[in-house]
């Protein structure tokens, strides 16, 4: 694929998906923007409904349209834009650079078919090998992901797989043709403890061999702070906020995020604390109300959040949170873990690697 | 212990294998739960942590009597309620009730709310059906929904309103016991913490004791007082939140506490994740000895060879693994 060098590995501007129903357009992604570079980690988090997985299900062009329509932005892949493109050359990126890992193994394996043919697929399509060959190399794969036995088990069907190991079969799946970019969408939500730990660990030495670019789709707090590099949080389909792992969970901006760390049980054994839950319900995407879309919810809401629907904008370095006070000190004092001290921690052994211009705003940013 | 409210001694179910002609009587049989014992004291919460077929939701469906135990005794208040039937059983269940994982699912679409909340009461013929509909609206408002909407029917409530509804139908009988089967795992995070709220306020309101069965080991870790870990059928471990959290003993408890992961990047990053190899064995045929050894990282030939039991750690604190130290010795 021709492409310019300089262009980010995948770029999102500014996505609008709407869903054209009986009941009325439902805005599912309202202004999504992100890059990705190669060998990053994007964890993206929000509730049911906020818009993380039609997102990547748009930029993978997997989304049913009608009823959907693109409204506005644009997805680019090493600078191309991907809307742009021809079925022909859309399904030649799928599978081959981007590929993608879904929620549920069973439903996203064909029953029919034998595991090691199915692993084996994207090499026949994509990369010219004979069927053969292609099983061949699955089996491979599949040893590779930790299949006990995996010659044998490649000529299994899903069925005959746990849980944990259809999920291992798809991450064979997934990493067959060596993609650039992997997108998990809640790639452990079905699994047990014990076996999401496998998964998550696997998905990093795959990152780590293969410079995969991953984006991670997740409710969980605790999985992206395990896996991400930066966080976007996403809320009624738009972001709300994002930045460096660091940034979002040591120095978190927006009240929406705030919430969402708060209503996790704390870890101390001798917390006997009630929750704070963040009150109300989610917002229907179909009528939204004026303003922020989380004003109904946010415990801190003004009289201008509900005429005026706040931007996101950038407070420190790449750290942006779509709120009015997001750069009020005595706004930020209502966050739960304001903590200065670990934040300038956070800055200061970000120094090296890819935190770097995080770090050096970070230190001239927040010493209120 | 002070005030027991239910004893649970040496409890087991099988399940029968496969469904052909013969299968009952030569089939193979899934010991789901085998030898279970604990003890829940009045106002206590006792949470149930293990993994998908770990039976900790047979162990729950056996106390309430959905399924019928195949050996053990259940007593509550003194009385053996593993072999009730008829109108004792009847009555027996207004004692206990319990709040299922799935508010969709466990709610009849066909019914009103008020209709879902009365029905308990209907059933058990307590007061007369203006009390009936009076008693509904209230408990709608103990749990936090609106006593105008009880002519609405469940899908016109989210998750979190449905799985209120859930709860506000198991307190309609007044029980001492609710079992709480997964009641947050499909609600999102923000909701899950109302619900958990709503649960510890009613426990202080009505004095209930909860059995609170769940995967999610933070959220039994701030809900529960003690906590039992199961495995493969069995109890490894009992012990309050303070020692099983900070000082787990078993091998199988050690893992799974280390593969949670933390929300907090630098913690998680410096944390060392015990991995567990492989899947949990099939029920059909466990292991011999310790069921937990074929994964275990610190199995030895004993293993094998021994099934493990109970035993005392520290005061209060079972373990049971071969290797474990005994208490007081």
């Amino acid at each position: 694929m021709s492409a310019s060098h300089d262009a980010p590995l995948l770029e999102v501007r500014d996505l609008k998906m709407y869903f054209h129903t009986q009941d009325g357009v439902v805005k599912a992604v309202d202004g999504v923007s992100y890059t990705l570079e190669a060998g990053e980690t994007l964890g993206v988090v929000g509730e049911s409904g906020s818009g993380k997985s039609v997102t990547v299900m748009t930029i993978m062009g997997l989304t049913p349209m009608p009823p959907g329509k693109i409204h506005g932005g644009d997805v680019r892949f090493k600078g191309q834009s991907m809307l742009e493109m021809t079925n022909k050359q859309l399904r030649d990126l799928r599978g081959n650079h981007i590929a993608m890992i879904f929620q549920d193994p069973l439903s996203s394996l064909n029953p029919v078919q034998r595991v090691g043919k199915q692993v084996g697929e994207g090499l026949v399509l994509h990369k010219g090998y004979r069927k053969k060959q292609a099983f061949h190399r699955a089996v491979e794969l599949l040893d590779m992901v930790g299949i006990p036995n995996a010659a044998q088990r490649a000529r299994d069907y899903p069925h005959q797989f746990s849980g944990g190991m259809r999920q291992r079969a798809m991450i064979a799946m997934a990493l067959a043709c060596d993609p650039e970019i992997l997108i998990a969408d809640e790639p452990t939500t079905a699994l047990d403890v014990t076996i999401q730990a496998q998964i998550l660990e696997l998905m990093q030495e795959m990152q780590r061999l293969h410079g995969t670019a991953i984006i991670m789709i997740t409710h969980d707090l605790g999985v992206v702070a395990d896996m991400a590099d930066y966080i976007m949080v996403m809320y009624a389909g738009k972001p709300v906020e994002y930045g460096t792992t660091d940034q979002i969970f040591y120095n978190p901006l927006h009240p929406y995020t705030w919430g969402l760390m708060r209503s996790i049980p704390k870890r101390t054994l001798d917390d006997d604390q009630p929750l704070t839950p963040i009150m109300g319900n989610p917002p229907s995407l179909i009528d939204l109300p004026e303003g922020c879309a989380f004003a109904p919810r946010c415990p801190y809401v003004a009289e201008r959040c509900s005429r005026e629907d706040p931007a996101m904008v950038a407070v420190e370095g790449i750290h942006a949170s779509a709120c009015f006070f997001s750069d009020s000190l005595d706004f930020l004092q209502n966050a739960p873990i304001y903590d200065g001290q670990r934040a300038e921690e956070a800055a200061a052994e970000g120094a090296g690697g890819r935190a770097e211009e995080a770090a050096a705003e970070g230190a001239g940013g927040h010493d209120g | 212990m002070a005030d027991l409210l239910l004893k649970v001694d040496h409890l087991n179910k099988d399940f029968l294998a496969g469904n052909g002609l013969f299968s009952g009587r030569f089939g193979a049989k899934v010991s789901a739960v085998k030898d279970v014992s604990f003890e829940i004291a009045r106002g206590e919460t006792l949470g149930l942590v293990g993994e998908s077929g770990s039976g900790k939701s047979t162990t729950g469906r056996c106390i309430i009597r959905l399924i019928n135990p195949t050996s053990g005794t259940i007593l509550m208040n003194g009385q053996d309620v593993a072999r009730l039937r008829g109108r004792a059983l009847k009555h027996f269940r207004k004692e206990v009730q319990i709040v299922f994982q799935d508010p969709q699912a466990s709610l009849n679409p066909r019914m009103t709310i008020g209709e879902i909340v009365c029905e308990p009461l209907i059933i058990h013929r307590i007061g007369t059906r203006g009390e009936q509909i009076a008693a509904a609206k209230e408990l709608l408002e103990t749990v936090g929904l609106n006593p105008e909407h009880i002519n609405r029917y469940p899908h016109e409530f989210s998750g979190g309103q449905r799985q209120r509804i859930g709860i506000a139908r198991a307190l309609a009988l007044r029980p001492k016991l609710i079992i709480c089967d997964e009641p947050v795992s499909a609600l999102d995070v923000s909701i899950q913490a109302q619900v958990l709220n709503l649960l510890k306020n009613l426990q202080d309101d009505f004095g209930l004791t909860y059995l609170f069965i769940a995967h999610d080991l933070g959220v039994v870790q701030h809900i529960s007082d003690r906590v039992a870990v199961m495995y493969l059928g069995v109890i490894v471990e009992i012990g309050s939140v303070q020692a099983l959290y900070g000082n787990p003993q078993h091998p199988y408890s050690r893992s799974l506490l280390s593969a949670i992961p933390v929300p907090d990047p630098k913690e998680q990053k410096s944390r060392h994740r015990q991995l567990l190899p492989g899947d949990p064995p099939s029920p059909i045929d466990p292991p011999s000895g310790c069921r937990f050894r074929t994964r275990c990282p610190k199995v030895q030939a004993i293993c094998a060879a021994q099934v493990p039991e109970l035993q005392e750690v520290a005061p209060g604190h079972f373990c049971a693994c071969l290797l474990a130290k005994p208490y007081g010795l």
